[in-house]
């Protein structure tokens, strides 16, 4: 294979990754199966190691291998793998397409790293992940960005269109579409990844990855095992013609053409280079060989990856690398940054818990949490709002929150009892959350997890206002933890707390306006429900008689 | 109930007998197709072969669907929640129906119900929707409110306008195909209480005297037909149920163009008495139908 081929390769895999989980976020349906999405994301660098952190020891594998991959080629998870990556090449490409019409072509040049601001935003997301707080992760993580933008800006798009097609389709009585009702839609949570999306659309424009080297904390992590990577693209000397093309189409900006150097914490490893020198100036080659056998190397044999991969026992000692200096500089202010960032949380004073929550049910503090998260904490700790379980959620009853989970937690889905409730043996969330802030539940453990504790407001009740039936909630209730009794003629719900896992069934179904009569209260630490008793019927074949009529 | 209620509706069912009687030939042409029978109760078998038995003594499906017509089947698929839970209605039965249908030719059967839990998971789950399907119906959806259109009910007390299906709003023959249950809101679901789930809005009703929500919305329409299934019937924590040591298995099925018979026979074979179901009196009361089951032409049917 030669080198120019490998931005078709790299423009493979990423579509390899990229429709998928694209479309992973588009689902109207909920037809994705979890096992589906967790082969597409498990090699997602920041919620594998959330899912690592969170002892979910599985994903190491994801994580050897990323750091691997990185130490052998370089960043090239961030043209391949990542999704807000690959969409800054979709945008980058589109901008080239648009321009080509008026400059002829969209150029690049070569931009000084600013290591101190990339670095010191990775020390203040490790510090203030540290402390309990994924504020700058949920802000900057490439996936969870990528998925925010994805749900809350294009699937209402698709949702849209396909009830629009189904409205046309069902005047024949034809249900391949069908209308899906849009739920309550979270403006911030639009507001927020459109103002994300203008500013990746902006920098991809303009300076390339400039995201990815100034505010990703992926990329700045892969950035400190990229500069050691063994097999670097390098500058040909002896056949370059100082054409400067190189320089230009880095969407890196981190090849500096006169000189001959080249970033490689920063490379993103999308070779478009190769593609663009015309003297196969620049060759693919091992940092660590000695730099005699690199200059006499041809273009052929440089191409030659496999051959090298197998040779790699050669002496190490013999080239500096040519980044060093900035390595050691950025070594510096990522320590430094480090320091400065320890401080940040006493300023910011996170506490996920103090937000009040509802005005109308004034009883509640906590927003309740989806099942498998365990707590509060662990919920608010690992998850980064990639909204996966908002859009898998077949019962659409989870919703990205504001500020219920305090500022650090923007963002992260809550389960909204208003417009639906968790169906009783559904575990899709717990299956498809890529950083361990859902555990996968099986659907037995899960039928026993109590996310909350349900309330019964007897003077709100219809059966004691209005003095009618209505038994909505108990109808609801999967475990009857919600149970009518008889009250005179009448029958009225009456709750046991020990088998009631907090579905929110009984609220959603609730009547009462303004105020539910019933409703759950989170368990800020989720509890363990009792088994629903098996009751024995009294009569278990009926009356005996063959028509009692 | 207490004393007086019973004494008052048994007057209110006494005097309704008799206008029932003395009206005899013109309550005759209000009732769509002429069939032998008032109810048809089967006991015994499976339930597609009592459906076949049954059907036969009410004097065939084509006795109700006439070719060219549009047919909606409204079982109930309130839950996410596998067959022999039985708190849907049973499967083979809606199969049953639906090749009657086709084959009294039918020129299209539709099946469908506003669902509580999501509605792809209980349309697949309850097993209606593979069994619909495989025998010849379209499977619509019912879970979003453009698919319904408001409707008065002048004859409704509380409930004065609903929002009715499309589907069924446009069928010339509409099929109620509830499954017998105990409720902890109106005692027990049967063929008035399933039609709960052929509107948009069930909240309203429960907040405007459940009882007299579900009467007066059986004032709006009169299904062509009532199929009731009490193969497995639930006996406790209905409608849902929480598992199945709350079915017993009864093996009966009830067949009448008389909503209010139906109801009231199912409550029988449940094991209540229809007089303490207060939306079977209401409707009764309204003269919807009878419940005064001993004075009905009953075809008793064991197989």
């Amino acid at each position: 294979m030669t080198l120019t081929r490998l931005r078709a390769l790299r423009t493979l895999v990423a579509l390899f990754f990229f429709l998928p989980i694209t479309f992973f976020f588009l689902d109207l349906g909920s037809n994705v199966p979890g096992s589906v999405n967790d082969a597409f994301l498990y090699l997602q660098i920041i919620p594998a190691l959330l899912k690592f952190f969170a002892g979910v020891g599985v994903m190491i594998f994801g994580i050897v291998f990323i750091a691997l991959l990185t130490l052998l080629f370089g960043r090239v998870y961030c043209s391949t793998i990542c999704p807000l990556g690959i969409l800054q090449d979709v945008v980058n490409r589109i901008a080239k397409t648009i321009s080509k019409k008026r400059h002829k072509r969209n150029y690049f040049a070569y931009a000084k790293p600013k290591y101190a601001i990339h670095y010191s935003i990775l020390a203040a997301t490790i510090t203030l992940f540290a402390f309990h707080s994924t504020m700058l992760l949920n802000l900057l993580e490439p996936f969870s960005n990528y998925g925010r933008v994805i749900h809350n800006l294009f699937r209402p798009i698709l949702h849209a269109l396909n009830n629009a097609g189904a409205a046309a389709t069902e005047r024949f009585h034809v249900y391949f579409l069908y209308t899906i009702p849009f739920k309550e839609v979270a403006v911030g949570a639009v507001i927020v990844p459109l103002l994300f999306l203008g500013l990746v659309v902006y920098l991809s424009y303009t300076r390339g990855r400039l995201f990815c080297n100034l505010l990703c904390p992926a990329g700045a992590l892969l950035g400190l095992i990229s500069r050691y990577t063994i097999f670097k693209i390098k500058v040909n000397e002896q056949t370059c013609t100082d054409c400067g093309l190189c320089e230009k189409v880095c969407k890196a900006q981190c090849i500096e053409s006169t000189s001959k150097q080249i970033d490689h914490a920063a490379c993103i490893g999308c070779f478009n280079c190769f593609n663009a020198c015309p003297a196969v100036g620049l060759m693919f080659d091992r940092h660590y060989a000695k730099i005699d056998s690199l200059r006499t190397l041809s273009g052929a044999e440089a191409s030659d990856l496999t051959g090298r991969f197998g040779s790699r026992a050669q002496s190490r000692d013999a080239q500096r690398p040519v980044d060093s200096s900035s390595a050691t500089t950025s070594r510096r202010s990522f320590l430094t940054m480090a320091a400065i960032g320890t401080t940040l949380p006493a300023v910011l004073k996170v506490d996920s818990l103090t937000v009040p929550s509802t005005a109308y049910m004034d009883s509640r503090k906590h927003p309740v949490t989806p099942p498998g998260s365990l707590s509060i904490a662990h919920f608010t700790q690992y998850c980064t709002a990639c909204h996966l379980c908002v859009t898998s959620c077949p019962a659409q009853v989870l919703i990205p929150s504001w500020f219920d989970y305090g500022i650090g937690g923007i963002f992260q889905p809550k389960m909204n009892y208003q417009s639906s409730f968790c169906n009783y043996d559904c575990v899709k969330c717990t299956e498809v959350c890529p950083t361990g802030a859902l555990l996968s539940l099986l659907p037995e453990a899960k039928r026993l997890v109590q996310m909350g504790k349900v309330q019964f407001v007897r003077e709100d009740c219809i059966v004691a206002t209005k003095k009618t039936d209505c038994g909505a909630c108990s109808e609801h209730c999967p475990t009857k933890a919600v149970h009518m009794v008889p009250e005179g003629n009448l029958s009225i719900p009456e709750v046991n707390n020990d088998i009631c896992v907090g579905c929110g069934a009984c609220e959603h179904a609730c009547p009462v306006k303004p105020r539910k009569a019933i409703f759950v209260n989170a368990n800020p630490v989720h509890l363990t429900a009792k088994k629903p008793e098996v009751k024995k019927l009294e009569n278990p074949l009926g009356n005996g008689q063959d028509f009692p009529f | 109930m207490d004393r007086r209620t019973f004494v008052k509706q048994s007057i209110g069912t006494a005097v309704f007998a008799g206008s029932y009687f003395s009206l005899g030939s013109f309550t005759s042409l209000l009732a769509s197709p002429a069939s032998p029978y008032d109810l048809v109760a089967i006991k015994g078998g499976e339930p597609g072969a009592m459906f076949d038995k049954g059907i036969e003594a009410m004097g065939g499906m084509s006795a109700f669907v006439k070719k060219g017509q549009k047919v909606v089947i409204k079982p109930n698929i309130g839950w996410d929640t596998p067959v022999d839970r039985a708190a849907n209605t049973n499967p083979q039965l809606v199969a049953r129906i639906i090749q009657h249908c086709l084959n009294a030719g039918a020129k299209e059967v539709y099946v469908l119900d506003h669902t509580c839990n999501e509605w792809q998971k209980c349309y697949l789950n309850s097993g209606i929707e593979t069994a619909a399907k495989n025998a010849g119906a379209k499977v619509a959806p019912a879970n979003s409110e453009n698919y319904y259109h408001e409707v008065s009910i002048p004859k409704g007390k509380n409930l004065k306008k609903a929002k009715e299906h499309e589907l069924i709003l446009s069928a010339d023959v509409f099929i109620d195909v509830p499954v017998l249950k105990n409720h902890g809101g109106s005692k027990i679901t049967g063929a008035m209480k399933n039609l709960m789930g052929s509107v948009w809005d069930r909240e309203e009703w429960h907040r405007n005297d459940l009882h007299q929500c579900i009467a007066d919305f059986a004032t709006y329409r009169k299904p062509t037909l009532n199929v009731m299934d009490a193969y497995n019937v639930m006996k406790q924590n209905g409608p849902r149920g929480v598992s199945v040591s709350d079915v017993v298995l009864m093996k009966a099925q009830l067949i009448s163009t008389d909503i209010v018979a139906i109801d009231a026979a199912g409550t029988k074979l449940w094991g209540m008495n229809p007089d303490d179901i207060r939306h079977i009196c209401i409707a009764a009361d309204a003269g919807l139908g009878r419940k005064d089951l001993d004075k009905l032409h009953i075809k008793r049917i064991t197989v």
